[in-house]
């Protein structure tokens, strides 16, 4: 059961991660 | 058919519960893609000409009405498909809603190849859209069975995945176009059918895995609290009664007031950056994104943070916390202070989407459990009227005041103080809100499936 919550958390997070360091890459051009 | 049942997914004894957010991530972290269609804008506007729109190409207007029949959409079948959601159970609806999304997607795709703009309208807007309605409400009233001790926290975590789906989609629709784009196509069809399939496999994890509990099932070591507060039920309100309660039409103030303030502050971001500060439009996107992180953030914090302080206290704290900042963001324009503007327009985001993350729970609190999807669905239509209201409210005060011979800066000063006006009509309504009176509490079985 701890394994199927680690990946589904994975499937869910991994996307929603890289998103979001997309999104901050390009709010950073708003301080520089 | 019967894997889909809701009686087949009845979670077993010891199933860990902490499997269901994640199951209803996968669904809003999809139709969150919604949020992020105006990358497909330009390219539809060229389809013909594909490096520049040519006669006979869509122009602007006619593809962004795509977007906007998908938000009405979603209100209308959320309110309309309600009933059918907490009938049949989860899965059921959030495999349906996966067919009718990426569904959308395929007949876009169609649509895109014989240049129909109808068909564009009816994929996307109508199929898709209705897609997107069922799909918001699918996992709600299971979330909340499931967390009845967090119900805040519960939603909140789906409901920051329609925040968080533009995130995923922004860039990989951008990716998919450059990668499929030729000297003869803009690439937006293929990536039509690309995403199309992706969004189905995604979903469809979400529909696999959602379980409800069981009847009278509940978190280990957890027992309701003796004394419920003031606007705690623990009875329920049949979704028939409910719409038509009192506490149902302030509620629906309340989302469209919260709603139509935030739009005011999306919607003109971009330019009221570049206006009151002079900063360049990369700089302006970069503003743009940081907002949509504000308003992801926001729905699972404000949620998370209503499970303490109470469902009236948030709103009262989202209504005069946002008078206070908008009537605010004229005077940081003035004194040229571009870090508190974003901070304080970073606020009034988070608690836009606090706003849709914690109605659910206030739902629950107020009309029960028994039919909380039903009635958060047709709560909705707050949110469609809002999106219409909105930018129809801001463009006509602008251009108004740009007629009157405002400096385009300063032009956006009566709006955001018009927005305060709506934010204190949702304030009052907020303040009258009280328990539903006990003749209409449902009485009887309160499962769902044989409410109906």
């Amino acid at each position: 059961m701890v394994a199927r919550l680690i990946i589904l958390w994975a499937i869910v997070g991994i996307p929603l991660l890289w998103g979001m360091e997309k999104t901050l890459e390009s709010a950073l051009k708003l301080f520089s | 058919m019967s894997f889909f049942d809701r009686a087949h997914t009845v979670a077993p004894p010891g199933y860990n519960r902490f499997l269901v957010p994640p199951a209803a991530l996968a669904v809003h972290l999809s139709i969150g893609q919604a949020y992020a269609f105006s990358t497909f804008n330009l390219p539809l506007t060229r389809m013909i000409g594909i490096t520049k729109s040519a006669p006979g190409d869509w122009d602007l207007t006619q593809v962004v009405l795509t977007f906007s029949l998908g938000i009405v959409f979603l209100g209308l079948s959320a309110a309309l498909f309600g009933r059918w959601v907490e009938r049949v159970g989860p899965r059921l609806a959030m495999f349906t809603a996966a067919l009718l999304f990426s569904g959308g997607f395929m007949i876009s795709a169609v649509a895109l190849a014989f240049h129909w703009l109808w068909l564009l309208y009816l994929g996307y807007g109508v199929i898709g859209g209705c897609g997107l309605g069922i799909g918001y409400i699918s996992p709600v009233s299971t979330l909340i069975k499931w967390f009845p001790d967090r119900p805040g926290m519960a939603t909140g975590m789906a409901i920051m995945g329609f925040g968080g789906g533009a995130f995923i989609a922004a860039p990989l629709s951008t990716s998919l176009m450059s990668h499929f784009a030729s000297a003869t196509s803009t690439g937006v069809l293929p990536t039509f059918v690309v995403m199309g399939a992706i969004y189905f496999c995604f979903m469809m994890i979400g529909a696999l895995v959602v379980k409800v509990p069981a009847q009278g099932w509940r978190p280990e070591g957890w027992v309701p609290a003796a004394e419920s507060r003031k606007l705690v039920t623990t009875a329920n309100v049949h979704v028939d009664v409910a719409w038509k309660t009192p506490q149902f039409i302030l509620l629906w103030v309340v989302l469209c007031m919260n709603v139509t303030a935030g739009i005011a502050v999306l919607g003109q971001a971009s330019p009221m950056i570049q206006e009151m500060f002079g900063v360049s439009p990369i700089a302006a996107g970069g503003f743009v994104g940081l907002l949509s992180l504000f308003n992801m953030l926001g729905r699972f914090f404000w949620a998370s943070l209503s499970d303490y302080i109470g469902r009236r206290n948030t709103y009262m704290v989202f209504f005069v916390l946002g008078i206070l900042l908008y009537a605010y963001i004229p005077s940081a324009g003035h004194a040229g202070s571009a870090a508190t503007f974003v901070l304080a327009c970073g606020i009034i985001l988070s608690m836009y989407g606090g706003g849709f993350s914690t109605i659910p729970a206030y739902l629950r609190d107020v009309f029960g459990t028994m039919h909380v999807g039903a009635i958060h669905g047709r709560l909705l239509t707050a949110w469609s009227a809002a999106g219409i209201l909105g930018p129809i409210l801001i463009t006509l005060i602008r251009d108004d005041q740009i007629k009157a011979g405002v400096a385009k800066a300063d032009a956006y000063s009566l709006t955001l103080y018009i927005m305060c006006g709506l934010l204190a009509v949702g304030l009052i309504s907020n303040l009258l809100m009280r328990p539903v009176s006990t003749d209409r509490h449902h009485q009887g079985d309160v499962d769902v499936a044989s409410a109906h």
